[in-house]
């Protein structure tokens, strides 16, 4: 399940990371094909469906990771003296968990300021553009320019990038995928892929700032 | 060569083990480090000290008995090697060594560093054999296997059951040994009637005994002696994922 929820994450972070692109346009051009995007995601009743698996996903992405930890820790009571497990394994391996709840803790900011706002609207009222749509190129352009929602936005993309890179190759060897040359091209296809949706998401708040 | 082993000492099964530091003088570089162990029980016994109980059986890195958590690492400091083929030569004089027992909640520690392995046993009881008439040796060429095969379900084989895996695995997961078991057996023709129902067994069994789920560390197959690869436990997923839907 852990797996399969992570797929579909793996998934929907390609279709965020092609969207957030958009605001790398022109100033006026990218609010235009931004708010009409973010309102087509609003009101289309199939990609409501999708964000209510989305959100599920998240749920249970998390829900199996915990039961899983907690279970894997009562199947290891006692720790040894000395563990050099840099020596066999990744440290992203070892620690996915952790990793893990700090993409849960970036998470928690980021639905608070976007999701909260415009969907929820919790806190100050969103602002409409020209075309009468919800202004929501506004919202991301003024939150990129506080420097410590930047940086927060781009440093928390390094555990996201570790734990997509262990997490993809992983999920393939979970569901029983075991060529072993394919394994080697999954694990290539993993760690491209976690650098571009690190770098892609850490440096678009960084290119806003410095517009 | 003179180095300072910190060992962990338990009387019993329910017993509370600590660490116990010992002093050993005498030793040469050419020693294995069971040779060191037995030297350092040999004062034990003349100074009327109980002696430190540790398995072995071959001492030539072939039956799986003898295993040890040296220095943070299961079998000591290199890749792929059993605790007795270890040299002192791959430490210095002067060092402190910590000894270990495999730490697992399906291993108990019997005695210092002796643990119980007997849920390995258990896994295998649910299917890691087969089924057939006992009488003379069958001729060899009545069933033919490719090599390719042949040689999957030998590598597979090679497991010497020793539990570095498990012992090195944050989640103590069993999964590399139980996967080179029902791989083993599955890939070959004699083991395709019961495939289906030895890789449901056998890893439900697994899981019965307290063993932890693999997360892909891959720490399990650098320390195991005879590099069984991690794509088995993959294959094993594979293998329990048919015959649970399609079986």
């Amino acid at each position: 399940m852990i797996a399969l929820t992570g797929l579909f994450l793996c998934i929907f972070l390609i279709v965020h990371l092609s969207a957030n692109s958009i605001l790398l346009l022109p100033e006026e051009t990218a609010r235009r094909l931004y708010n009409s995007y973010a309102t087509t995601l609003r009101e289309s009743p199939l990609i409501k469906v999708v964000s209510y698996v989305l959100y599920l996903s998240i749920v249970l992405h998390m829900m199996y990771a915990l039961r899983i930890t907690l279970a894997n820790r009562k199947a290891k009571p006692q720790p040894y003296l000395v563990n050099k497990s840099n020596e066999n394994s990744s440290w992203t391996s070892q620690n996915m968990g952790f990793i893990g709840l700090l993409i849960l803790l970036f998470l928690i900011v980021h639905l608070a300021n976007f999701w909260a706002r415009i969907k929820l609207g919790i806190g100050d009222t969103v602002g409409l553009d020209a075309s009468g749509q919800k202004d929501v190129y506004e919202i991301t352009y003024h939150l990129f320019q506080n420097i410590y929602f930047v940086l927060f936005y781009t440093i928390l993309m390094i555990p996201l990038g570790l734990h997509l890179n262990h997490g993809l190759k992983s999920a393939f060897k979970t569901l029983g995928f075991y060529h072993r040359k394919g394994l080697r091209i999954v694990a290539k296809i993993s760690l491209v892929y976690a650098l571009i949706m690190a770098i892609g998401f850490g440096i678009i708040p960084l290119i806003v700032f410095l517009k | 060569m003179k180095v300072t082993f910190k060992i962990w000492r338990q009387a019993h099964s329910d017993a509370k083990g600590e660490f116990k530091p010992y002093e050993v003088n005498g030793l040469t570089e050419d020693m294995s480090f069971l040779e060191a162990l037995d030297h350092l029980n040999e004062h034990l016994v003349r100074s009327n000290e109980k002696v430190i109980a540790y398995e072995y059986d071959c001492r030539e890195g072939i039956c799986g008995q003898c295993g040890l958590f040296i220095n943070g690492r299961a079998h000591g400091p290199h890749p792929h090697m059993t605790t007795c083929q270890l040299h002192m030569r791959s430490f210095k004089n002067g060092d402190t060594i910590i000894v270990e027992p495999w730490r697992a909640k399906a291993f108990p520690v019997i005695k210092d560093l002796i643990v119980d392995r007997s849920a390995f046993d258990r896994i295998i009881e649910q299917g890691g054999f087969i089924s057939a008439q006992t009488g003379t040796a069958a001729e060899a060429n009545s069933i033919l296997i490719g090599k390719k095969v042949a040689d999957k379900a030998m590598d597979a084989a090679a497991c010497i059951g020793c539990g570095a895996c498990v012992a090195t695995c944050k989640n103590a997961s069993a999964a590399l040994f139980t996967s080179a078991k029902i791989n083993h057996l599955n890939s070959l023709p004699q083991g395709h009637q019961e495939a289906n129902k030895r890789a449901i067994e056998m890893t439900a069994q697994m899981e019965l005994e307290g063993f932890g789920s693999c997360t892909f560390t891959g720490a399990c197959e650098v320390e195991c002696p005879e590099r069984i690869p991690i794509t088995n436990i993959a294959e094993m997923n594979a293998r329990r994922t048919k015959a649970k839907w399609m079986g």
